[in-house]
Order: C-alpha cells, then structure tokens, then sequence
C-alpha cells in the first residue's frame, strides 16, 4: 500500500512519541510498588537463587570450575528481555484499541515502545549483576563493545518477533494466550538451565532442532561475553570476544526478524482501527 | 483567507468503506477456522464513493444522521481507516481531534500527559515546552498539574485534553464532535480558538451534530446520507435543505436512523429495564410542565463486547403526532466512555432531565448501540409514556417562558380589575371568569 520509505518517515516523525511511551512505561510499570525498578533485578536474582538450588545443589549439575549462578543468570537475562518483550508486545495492539481507532500514529510504536522499555531493565539488569559476574568470572571491561553490540542485535530480533506477534493477534486473538505455553516450551529449547555440550553428549538428535532456535545463538553469544565457555570438566574458559560465526548467524536473525516483522506489520497495520 | 496556493489541502476520491459485521465475535482460532467454511458477516457499506476537494482555509462541515458515514470520512482523511477502494490525499501537516485525552495514562501526572498526549497528537517536545503554560492556564488545572490524572475530576480531564488538542497547530485540522464539552464559558473559549485557527488561514473539517457549532464555525458543509454526499455547497443553504430533511419525515425518528442492519439492533447487548420516575408525581397521570424526570436504564451484554469499543445509551423524547424527535441525547454525544460490561453483567445508566415541554403525551425510546461504529444493540420503542399537562396560556410543543407587556394608551386590564364596558373600549368577555351562554348571547351596544 504505502511505501516503505514513506513509512520509515513516518517513524522518524514519531520518535518523540515513542520516547515519551518509553517514559510512560518505565514509569508506569512499577507505579504504586515499594520496590519499584528494583523489580527488574529482583526477579532474575530469585530465579537464579531457585535455579541454582535446584540444578546445582540437588541435580548436581557439573560444571567444572564454573559457577552454575552466574553461567545461569548470563543466559537467562536475555531470555527474560526477550520474553517480557514479547509476551507484552503480543496484546499492545488489541489492548490500545481505543487510541488506534481515535488516533493516527505509526502503530509499530506500541510494541516499538514495549521492546526498548525491556531493554532498558535488561540493560539496568546487567550494570545491577555484574559485580556478581565480575567476582566469579572476572573483570573485562574490553567486552563493553561487544555487549552494546550484542544489545543492538537482540534488541533487533526481539522487536521484529515482537511486531510479529502483536500484528498477528489482531486477527488470532488466541494468540495471546497460546504464546504464555509457547514462551514455556521455547525456553526449555533454549540452553539456559544447561549448557550445549549437555544436548551433545547426551541426546545429539536434538542438536538440530537447538541450533534452529535463534535464541540459542543469542544466549550463547552473552554467555560468552558474560560468562565465558561452559565445560564439564576442570577450566571454564573466562568471558572473552563472541567467534564470527556467533556474531553472523546473530546478525542475520536480526535483520531477517526485523525486515520480516517491519513489512508484514505494515501489511497488517493498515485494516488495526477496523479490527480492534 | 486562502493562499493563492492551487495545491488542495484534501482531495477525496471515490471513496469506498467497507465494515464486515460478523455475527459469531470476538476472533479466535475457533471463529476462524469455522469462517472459512461459511462467511456469516453482512457487509456494511461506510461511504459509498465520496468525492470531495477541500482547498487551504475552507472551514468545512460534516453533517448527517448516524450511521450516514461521516465520522468515517473523517477518520479516512485522518489516515485511521485505510480506503477500502478510492484515494484520500492530503496536502498538509494533519491533526485529528476525534477524542480528548486519548491515551492519558492515569497513574501520570498532568505533566507527564501533556507531553504523552501531545505527542501522540504529533506535537514536539520543543513545541509542548513552548505552550505549556498556554495549556496548562486554558485548562484551569494549574494547582493540579503535578497530580496523577486519575485524580482529576471528569471536566478537569476532557479540559485538559481539549487544552493540549487546540494548541496542536497543523495546517489541516480535523474535529469530530468534540466542541460541545465542558461548562458554556469553556464551549465559548473553545469556539474562538476553533475560529481563530481558521481565520489564520488554516483548514479545518468538523463533524458535529451541533449544527450551531457547525453553523459558527464553517462556510461550507456537507451532508451525507447513507455514504454519500447529497449536498455540498455554502452553510447556510446546506443546513437549511439538512434541517428540511429531518423535519421531513423522510426518515424515521432520530433513535432507528442508524439501523441500516437489523432494524431491532443485533441483540449482543440489552436493554433490561427501562424505567421513568418523576418524583412527587404519579407517572401515570399528567405531571406538569417542568417537572423534574428521571430515566433509569439497565443494560445486560450478552455477548463479550470488551474490547469492541465503548457502548453508548441513547433516549429519544418524541410525541407520536410530530415528525421528529422532541429531544435526543446519547452518552456519546456527550464525550462519555461507557466501557461495556462482561458478558451477563449490567450497568445503568440514569437520566436526570427536566420535562420541558407542553402539553401532550410523550413517549420515551431507548436506544443501546457501539459508540464507535453506530451498530445498533437494541432498541426499546415506548419504553415509557408521560402525559404533561401544561398551563392553557401556551401552545406547541415547547414552553419558552414568554413574557408580556403591552405597550397601550387605551389601557390594559388584568384579570383582577374591572375593566371597563364594551361601549367604553372594554372587553366582550371578561378574561379571568368562565363564559356563560348568557354571556355570549348579550347584544352588542
């Protein structure tokens, strides 16, 4: 219908408002909580403290010199950023179908606006645990250019998902309530709670499905930078600069999810103030 | 007024929109897959071809009766609605004023929402900076602006809301039926604003069942009537052929007009009770004029309208002897959201009027529809029946609070005195006491 370009601008006219929904969100979220932002480090920290006790302490999962807390934690503050964002994304539409059917503005600011409020607990998330990280992995500030890096990539795929969820739920409404079980199951096909080599020693014929899943190529780059490399056995190399290999495969799920979502939100966008 | 600029503000093109109406919603995975084997919507068609040029300065009018597609128009020019067929295309910065406050996040301070919402309207932040005060002091919440919004009383909102709308400066403005919030001193201010805008040369499109507004504001309307336009031209010709129209009784009363689908509404929601009180007085027997009425109406949803859009309860006063309705009103006429309740919940909404009106009997019709798309709910004719019984000195159907003096050398005579006989200039029969046959065969002289 309309032209990408022009719909770009359009975008571009409305970054103010999607500033200002960012800043409503942010402010709105913990709006009337004693703890307020403290929330958004909370919740990682009591997931890891359950996480640890019940991988570590009764499953004995080894990992060398490791440390399962924060090999954990590494990996689950991306998926949390990529699940919050979603999983609020997916309603944005339907839920602001008052503004939408009253107002013109370039929709995609509504999951637009919901991704980067996410990225900036993750962000907070990250500076709150890294004295953690920092004592059990070591201090390597040379990797803050690879995370903001990184941080530009998922936060990439993360609205691209996000603006395919949200567009797709105005026609399947059930959609909101299947993606709570699908974010369940796909976190398990993520290796946050293990490490690959567990998949690789113990049921190899799921190392395809794994390696299909973006998010794993995602936690494993921050667990690189964050972490270092999980092992078994003995030496759990220290954080150090993502392969190639980690950085295309990311890049390109970035852009793909990105350039898929932009174009089939605007394909869907045009009939929202009908629809909701 | 209107630059030498060729270049119209807003050109429409044989515009087409159409609504599918789905009898079995909301759409689920369910719904879908069992819409693929039998497609149960009617069409609904919105704007039936419109075609119209709107050149730079025009102040234009949108009117017709509901459902007559011009609230759609509108939101096609304002890019919400995309064109189901035909163009829309705008030479020009826009800004729609279609809700006040839309998107006010209530836990925010006044502050904090001037800039959400201003920027959800498409001002800047410079520019919000810039005016602030302005709106903050046509607002009159000065002492409140720091306060979350959800505190603020319901006039202080839709001021707040109006304030920030009317310092948005497009070039193309386009209103809908937002001028008639807030006390008449507001309206006022309102009005000039509006007017002012357009006397700096700028467009301006309202859509309003306030024809005075409309009257006030533009210096051409036009009229739809089921999605097309029958009449474009100078405002004072088009709302005298408008106004014929509705006296004409080439249409129903005002309360079935939108029904273009199921003359009896599609029944998704009801109304359960509807019940008219005039307290101090029997409603079954005549009250007087000026009596003070009250109209409770419950509403049941029957199915799940969440997330449709707001309800909006209307009532019609009518007296079945006159073409037209005797008074309308609904909730959205007033720029209230009536969130509908949960399927098998009610709500109620209560009338509170004076019965301004002479003598006669009077029937009250109920309406219950979806305030965005006009699509009728229910509809309860005669839900109440009042006589009114007024004093003898007037006639019509309204009381206007008429007032005499007669200016008379020859002298005028109130119903206490003795007037004079009638070979002095007095009169036949004495006003205040009842005629006798006598009296009306006494000879003359």
């Amino acid at each position: 219908m309309v032209a990408t370009p022009e719909r770009l601008g359009d975008l571009w006219v409305s970054r103010e408002l999607l500033r200002n929904l960012v800043g409503k969100e942010l402010k709105v979220r913990y709006k009337g909580s004693a703890l307020g932002f403290l929330w958004s480090l909370i919740t990682p920290l009591l997931m890891t403290a359950i996480f640890t006790v019940v991988f570590a302490t009764f499953l004995r999962i080894e990992l060398g010199d490791g440390n399962f807390a924060t090999f954990f934690l590494s990996g689950y503050l991306v998926w949390q950023f990529f699940s919050n964002s979603v999983n609020s994304s997916v309603g944005a539409i339907v839920a602001n179908g008052p503004l939408i059917r009253k107002v013109y503005f370039p929709r995609e600011v509504l999951p637009l606006s919901l991704v980067l409020s996410q990225g900036v607990h993750f962000l907070l998330a990250l500076v709150a645990t890294s004295p953690l990280i920092i004592y059990y992995r070591g201090f390597h500030p040379e990797l803050v250019p690879a995370v903001l890096i990184g941080l530009v990539l998922l936060t990439a795929f993360t609205a691209g998902v996000s603006m395919i969820f949200a567009a797709a739920n105005v026609g399947f409404r059930d959609l909101q309530e299947l993606t709570q079980v699908l974010f369940l199951g796909w976190f398990y096909a993520t290796p946050i709670i293990y490490a690959l080599f567990f998949v690789e020693d113990n049921a190899p014929q799921f190392l395809p499905l794994i390696r299909a899943n973006p998010m794993t190529w995602f936690v494993e780059l921050f667990r690189r930078m964050l972490y270092g490399t999980p092992a078994r056995e003995g030496l759990n190399p220290p954080p150090a600069w993502p392969p190639l290999e980690s950085w295309l495969v990311c890049g390109a799920w970035a852009v793909g999810a990105l350039a898929v979502g932009y174009w089939l939100f605007n394909r869907l966008a045009v009939t929202f103030a009908k629809e909701v | 007024m209107a630059e030498a600029d060729d270049a119209p503000a807003i050109v429409v093109e044989d515009l087409h929109e159409i609504f599918r109406i789905y009898k079995e919603r909301p759409p689920g995975l369910k719904e879908r897959l069992y819409r693929f084997r039998r497609a149960d919507f009617t069409e609904f068609h919105a704007l039936n071809g419109v075609s119209l040029t709107i050149r730079h300065g025009e102040s234009v009018g949108l009117v017709g009766h509901n459902g007559s597609g011009k609230s759609t128009l509108l939101k096609c020019m304002a890019r919400i609605l995309p064109a189901d067929r035909g163009t829309v295309t705008l030479g020009g910065r826009v800004a729609t004023l279609l809700e006040l406050g839309a998107g006010f996040q209530p836990d925010l301070s006044g502050r904090e929402n001037v800039y959400l919402n201003g920027s959800i309207l498409g001002l800047t932040r410079r520019e919000i900076a810039a005016s602030f005060d302005s709106i903050v002091d046509f607002a009159g919440v000065r002492d409140f602006i720091d306060t979350p919004v959800r505190n603020y009383s319901s006039g202080m909102y839709v001021r707040l809301g109006f304030a920030i709308a009317v310092h948005v400066d497009p070039d193309i403005l386009l209103v809908d039926e937002v001028l008639s919030v807030g006390d008449a001193g507001f309206q006022e201010k309102s009005l000039a604003r509006m007017r002012s805008f357009s006397e700096r040369g700028k467009t301006v499109v309202l859509v309003s069942h306030a024809l005075e507004a409309v009257e006030s504001l533009c210096d051409r309307v036009v009229v739809l009537e089921h999605g097309q336009v029958i009449f474009d031209g100078p405002t004072e010709q088009a709302l005298t052929s408008y106004r014929r129209r509705l006296a004409g009784g080439a249409s129903e009363p005002a309360a079935v007009e939108a029904v273009e689908t199921d003359p009896d509404g599609d029944g998704r929601a009801r109304v359960a009770d509807a019940v008219l009180t005039v307290p101090g007085h029997d409603p079954a027997g005549p009250v007087p004029s000026g009596a003070k009425a009250r109209l409770d109406v419950d509403v049941r949803a029957v199915d799940d309208l969440v997330g449709r859009g707001g309800l909006t309860v209307g009532m019609v006063l009518r007296r079945p002897d006159l073409p037209s309705a005797v008074y309308e009103t609904r909730t959205s006429w007033r720029v209230t959201y009536v969130a509908p309740p949960p399927p098998g919940e009610s709500l109620r909404a209560s009338f509170e009027f004076e019965l301004n009106v002479l003598t006669g009997t009077y029937l009250i019709d109920v309406l219950l529809g979806n305030a965005e798309t006009d699509v009728v709910h229910d509809v309860r004719r005669d839900a109440a029946k009042i006589v009114v019984r007024a004093e003898d000195h007037d006639a019509g159907i309204a009381p206007l609070g008429v007032r005499i003096t007669l200016d008379n050398p020859e002298g005028v005579w109130p119903p206490e005195s003795e007037p004079p006989p009638m070979s002095e200039g007095g009169p036949r029969f004495h006003p205040a006491r009842p005629r006798t046959g006598h009296e009306q065969r006494q000879p003359q002289g």
